[in-house]
């Protein structure tokens, strides 16, 4: 019997159904990875999407440096004032139509982590560019059993159109893995728990080994298999099968590196969550949850998590907004619809609080893992009434293992790309990167003034 | 007719638009059929020329269009270009039904795979079914726990899994329909708990328990104290069962069996209640297992707050499964019988998983699995390896086409028996070919003319052709959107999950007889029937209609009859709180007429909410006014009027008079002229003058599900040979379908180009 009702002291951690995910043996988890590592800290990257941009007059803090002010949609995040960075005037100029009409969400979220002007298509030849975090996941991938976690909290349409002659794929998603392969988000706790930890029908490690060594075993076959159908195929096909071999390498490094933890890797008795937290705060926090103890158990180091797709219309009863999200961006100038919107911006960044919460309660060699993370928080529209792709609402939020200085608002030139920040976080997390979409080089100030 | 009409402005030296006619040869169409199909596009719908400048005589232009129209049909038949789909990837819904169809397992392992991206408003379209790490790691799981299920894993560890009914809104709880059946599967004389499938792993004993409300809610207040669960243990024989927890009504009550008395619960605290006990009944495959004594509270509904199943324990064998029988279609009699058996066994499940003759190549490494297998345990355990890896293999995950060797790059050919077996099985069923096609494909009979037409009829005839109800009309007409459909409950008091699957019940079953009864496609529009229970009935205001069961009634009012009329379309078009008179004109124009208008444009000026008098205007006068606007009027004067027939059904699809106090007018008039009012008048008005706009809909819709990928140029040509052959049997669904399967791009491939 794995999953049992009985009582055990660390089940408040987890939440979400109540008290389904239990992990007790917490401590024991870290593996020794992160024990060898106290002195030089590793640095976690996390993107956060803010769908269909903010009100912006709500958002923006009147002063700049160190003094400004935590505005009304971010008042949430005053409590974390010394780790935050409040950046103006970036932007995603590619979102931007260029002739292609109208599709401004499609473009939001095709361009918030690559700085790429999408392809308008519905389907034949998807393509944008590797976004930032993918450029990081390649890298920091060497040292951990998965190279990212996409996750989200909003089911992807289930029918119809999702913008104006562009596929789902460009407002699913933010994260792509390359120009052509946009990685699918996960919203279901319960299966990135599994992803995370296994299925856990067993958590004895030579069972985990033997089971290990039988994936290996497909893998191979899978691969094999794979090389016999390319030599008799076109190269329009062989690329479908080259994602399909991709994925395979990549769970293939998996397996080797989770064999050199496994002697170290104490997989905890486990509670699954067994579904979807119905209510958004109790799905969200389950996601960040899981977050957490990706960081805390090394298991990644790169993270992006989307509150909502780009272009979301959910409807956020909990805090007495029925209508869609989307549909009351284009608020006309309807006071009613702009405080609604306002409410809805002030609700996803209390929210995303709650990750920041959790990062700095948690321990991670000599600070917290708040303080040798750092995440971006942001959307790639600003005012959504007309769709704009500059003045991005942008922070970072987190120390960075010392390389940011907080607690600053900084103002950049009009139309920064976002990517030069990117190129910044690259940096720090040890990834230097020359050239990405449209960069024109790194932000000043950023490590301090 | 060029020169005269369209060289003014399409000429090299203008290029409006970016077109120029003016070197295209117009007695060669082919070479130019891009643009000539847009041509012949923009001038049949009369957008071309502009409104404005000199026009043809209508006899003049309809000439033109009929001669260009027979010109590139002409064209394309001499030099045919079918298109290339990509490898696709299975989807869910085709994983799901591949696992059912090959090993007789239907438990939908696909909804724990990623949600497929779409587009071109399908879920199937192989440019956009890509693979990730994360996805792979879940086949991997998938394919491990599913070959565990159908072989049947005797060293299986107990797990528990915990099953809940239906959530209900707050505002729902007290309502009538907890006290009704809430399953087909239990009795009609039943009321409230729930009923589910659940898989049996293995012949053994298992644990059922039934918790019941901590908190129960009664007029309000809270009572405490009925949060106990009684369990039951069992020996269940393996396989796929319903497993059902329900009270009985009032007047069925008899035979009381107590809880204590051999099913080993406890009685729950709190049993010191009022009212005289309710009687529930636990039951498996629709027979009774056990008849408990709940205690109740006055006033309160008794209810079911969750139920579990826990095991297996005791284990007693693999059992009997239909899975099993499916698998294991020889047994070896001593050890040296074993091989050829694995073999025979191989062969059978890999011919139907990867849907083609098997070679050596695909035997041998699945060989090694089983016997390594076979060495760790039985010979059952090794086939059940050797299943874990097939359902891994690229042949089975994906669908790949592939030239015929030596075919010239960018040439058209005849696909091969077995790929038109899958292409057929996939679009009909969302699943692999069976025994009968891969047969027929085999002995290369099935490019028969007259044995495909057979085949096409034995496809839909089979219960597996329900997956185009479900994929195909799912996503067509959005009723997939319904379960995330969110009404306000203050607006909509009314609606609870019982309605929300009404309306899924109706509309499913309204286009499944469309479907079965091959009837004309045009009666999707119109009919003067439905399907209804009593719920729904009395939502749309139609008396006389008692129970749960969905049963077929003959409509007589003209307005309720056809998709427009149903719940289900009505609330997918709406938003929470109200109607969308432009969502569901968009609706219409996009899924029913093929002129999808382009979304707003940003930073659309707001509505003004009084007039110059200072009054207070409506919403249709708001909207009136709004439409002055000539960039907003260009698509509102097609969608809003439209919309506006449909404003007498509220955001849930309840008729009404008026809103907000303001009586509903219904009248609407189309930039051509044509006026209608209300639902009847608009249904009339798309049979007869929008019949040709509908069915060139419907047939493009149906060759990009049936194809997988989105229509380009050179497909309307096919477009237009489906419409002639589909219109002469007046569009009956077979006829439609037939024609989709004989099209160039449904029987033919292009080879790649370098």
């Amino acid at each position: 019997m794995i999953i049992t009702k009985k009582s055990v002291p660390r089940r408040t951690f987890l939440r979400g159904l109540g008290t389904t995910l239990a992990l007790p043996l917490l401590d024991s988890m870290v593996p020794a990875l992160a024990a060898a590592t106290i002195a030089k800290p590793v640095v976690r990257l996390g993107f956060v999407y803010h769908p269909t941009g903010m009100i912006m007059n709500r958002w923006t803090p009147a002063a700049e440096g160190t003094g400004f002010e935590f505005t009304p949609t971010m008042k949430a995040l005053e409590p974390f004032r010394e780790r935050v960075v409040v950046l103006t005037g970036l932007a995603q100029i590619n979102g931007r139509a260029l002739g292609d009409g109208p599709g401004d969400h499609a473009r939001e979220g095709a361009t918030w982590l690559t700085g790429v002007h999408p392809k308008k298509t519905e389907g034949v030849g998807i393509r944008a560019g590797i976004s930032a975090d993918q450029i990081a996941a390649k890298e920091l991938a060497r040292n951990t059993q998965l190279a990212s976690l996409e996750l989200g909290l909003e089911s992807p349409s289930l029918a119809g159109g999702c913008d104006s002659g562009y596929s789902c794929a460009y407002t699913n998603t933010v994260s792509w893995r390359g120009e052509t392969t946009p990685l699918p988000v996960e919203f279901n706790p319960r299966t990135v728990f599994e992803r995370l930890f296994g299925d856990g029908d067993n958590t004895d490690p030579a069972a985990r080994l033997a089971r290990l060594e039988e994936r290996r075993s497909i893998l191979d076959y899978v691969a094999g298999s794979i090389d016999r159908l390319e030599s008799r195929l076109g190269p329009g096909d062989r690329n479908k099968l080259g994602e399909y071999l991709e994925a395979i390498r990549d769970v293939e490094r998996r397996i080797q590196n989770a064999e050199r933890q496994n002697a170290t890797l104490q997989l905890p008795v486990i509670e699954r969550p067994s579904s979807i937290p119905e209510a958004f705060e109790d799905h969200a926090r389950l996601m960040m949850d899981l977050q957490v103890l990706a960081f805390r158990t090394d298991m990644t180091r790169v993270i992006t998590f989307m509150l909502g797709r780009a272009g979301s219309n959910r409807s956020y009863r909990s805090i007495g907004v029925s209508d869609g999200h989307h549909s009351i961006t284009h608020h006309q100038n309807d006071p009613v619809k702009i405080d609604n919107v306002a409410k809805i911006d002030a609700h996803l960044v209390q929210t995303f609080a709650y990750l920041l919460d959790r990062l700095q309660a948690t321990p991670d060699g000599e600070g917290s893992l708040l303080d040798h993370s750092l995440i971006v928080y942001g959307s790639s529209l600003s005012d959504a009434n007309l769709h704009t792709h500059h003045d991005l609402p942008i922070l970072v939020a987190g120390g960075g293992a010392g390389q940011v200085q907080g607690g600053r608002h900084i103002k950049y030139p009009k139309e920064t790309p976002l990517n030069n920040l990117f190129l910044n976080l690259l940096d720090k997390a040890g990834v230097p990167t020359e050239k990405f979409g449209d960069a024109t080089g790194r932000l000043d100030y950023l490590s301090g003034v | 007719m060029i020169d005269k009409y369209c060289l003014g402005c399409h000429s090299d030296k203008l290029k409006t638009a970016g077109l120029s006619l003016e070197t295209l040869d117009a007695t060669r169409v082919g070479d130019g059929a891009a643009t000539w199909e847009r041509v012949l596009r923009k001038v049949s719908r009369g957008e071309m020329p502009p409104p404005g400048l000199p026009r043809p005589e209508a006899p003049v232009a309809t000439a033109f269009t009929t001669r260009l129209e027979q010109a590139l049909d002409e064209a394309a038949t001499a030099h045919p270009n079918p298109g290339r789909p990509a490898v696709h990837r299975l989807n869910r819904a085709e994983y799901s039904n591949a696992i059912r169809d090959l090993l007789a397992l239907d438990i939908q392992p696909g909804s724990s795979l990623q949600v497929d991206d779409s587009g071109y408003g399908f879920d199937n379209i192989a440019d956009v079914l890509s693979m990730s790490p994360a996805l792979l790691e879940r086949y991997l799981t998938t394919a491990r726990s599913i070959s565990a299920l159908a072989v049947g894993d005797l060293h299986r560890k107990a797990t528990e899994e915990q099953f809940l009914p239906l959530r209900e809104p707050p505002s729902a709880f007290r309502r009538r329909s907890r006290r009704e059946r809430v399953s087909p599967d239990l009795p009609f004389d039943s009321r409230g708990g729930l009923s589910f499938p659940y898989y049996f792993p293995l012949d053994a004993e298992y644990i059922i328990g039934i918790k019941f409300p901590s908190n129960v809610i009664s007029f309000g207040e809270r009572v405490a104290g009925f949060g106990e669960a009684y369990e039951f243990r069992l020996p269940v024989k393996a396989g796929l069962r319903m497993v059902g927890v329900t009270f009985l009504r009032e007047s069925a009550k008899a035979e009381a069996e107590s809880p204590g008395a051999g099913g080993g619960a406890a009685a729950p605290p709190g049993s010191e209640s009022s009212e005289p006990p309710a009687e529930m009944d636990l039951r498996l495959d629709g027979a009774r297992l056990k008849r408990f004594q709940v205690p109740q509270r006055a006033g309160v509904v008794p209810d079911v707050s969750s139920v579990t199943v826990g095991g297996p324990y005791k284990v007693t064998g693999r059992g009997d499964t239909p899975s099993r029988a499916r698998i294991f279609v020889c047994r070896p009699a001593a050890t040296r019988d074993e091989e050829p058996c694995a073999r025979t066994i191989l062969s059978s499940l890999t011919r139907r998983a990867f849907r083609r003759p098997v070679t050596p190549a695909d035997l041998q490494p699945l060989l090694a699995f089983y016997h390594s297998g076979r060495r760790e345990e039985d010979f059952d355990h090794g086939i059940e390896k050797a299943l874990g890896a097939i359902l891994m293999s690229p042949d089975f995950l994906f669908r790949v086409e592939q030239d015929p060797r030596g075919a010239a790059p960018g040439t058209a050919y005849r696909i091969n028996d077995h790929e038109l077996a899958s292409r057929l099985s996939f679009f009909l069923w969302s699943s692999i070919p069976d025994d009968e096609l891969l047969t027929l494909a085999d002995h290369g009979k099935l490019r028969d003319p007259v044995v495909l037409r057979q085949q096409v009829r034995r496809l839909l005839d089979d219960r597996r052709s329900q997956a185009l109800v479900s994929n195909f009309a799912g996503q067509w007409l959005y009723l997939r959107n319904l379960a995330t459909v969110n009404p306000d409950p203050q607006a909509f008091a009314e609606f609870d999950e019982s309605l929300r699957r009404a309306f899924q019940q109706e509309t499913e079953m309204f286009f499944e007889s469309v479907l079965r009864e091959d009837r004309s496609v045009f009666e999707l529009l119109d009919a003067n029937y439905t399907f209804l229970n009593q719920r729904l009935a009395e939502h749309y205001g139609i008396p006389k209609i008692y129970g749960a069961q969905f049963r077929r009634v003959t409509l007589s009012d003209p307005n309720r009859g056809g998709l427009l009329g149903q719940g289900s379309i009505l609330s997918v078009t709406s938003y929470p709180n109200r109607t969308s008179v432009v969502q569901r004109g968009r609706w219409i124009l996009e899924n029913l007429l093929g002129t999808p208008p382009p979304p707003p444009p940003p930073d659309v000026p707001e509505l003004k909410p009084h007039g110059k008098d200072g009054r207070l205007l409506t919403m249709r006068e708001q909207m009136e006014e709004h439409r002055i606007n000539p960039t907003c009027s260009a698509c509102h004067a097609r969608m809003d009027p439209i919309g506006f027939a449909l404003e007498n059904y509220d955001a849930v699809g309840k008729w009404r008079t008026q809103d907000a106090g303001s009586p509903i007018d219904a009248t609407g008039k189309l930039p051509d002229g044509s006026q209608f009012e209300g639902p009847a008048g608009l249904k009339k008005l798309l049979l007869s003058g929008y019949r040709d706009e509908f069915a060139g809909t419907i047939t493009e819709k149906l060759l990009t599900y049936a194809l997988g990928r989105g229509l380009e140029y050179y497909d309307k040509p096919a477009v237009r040979s489906i419409m002639r052959q589909a219109g002469r049997d007046n569009y009956r669904m077979s006829a439609l379908i037939t024609a989709v399967v004989e099209s160039t791009p449904f029987q033919m491939r292009r080879t790649s180009e370098p």
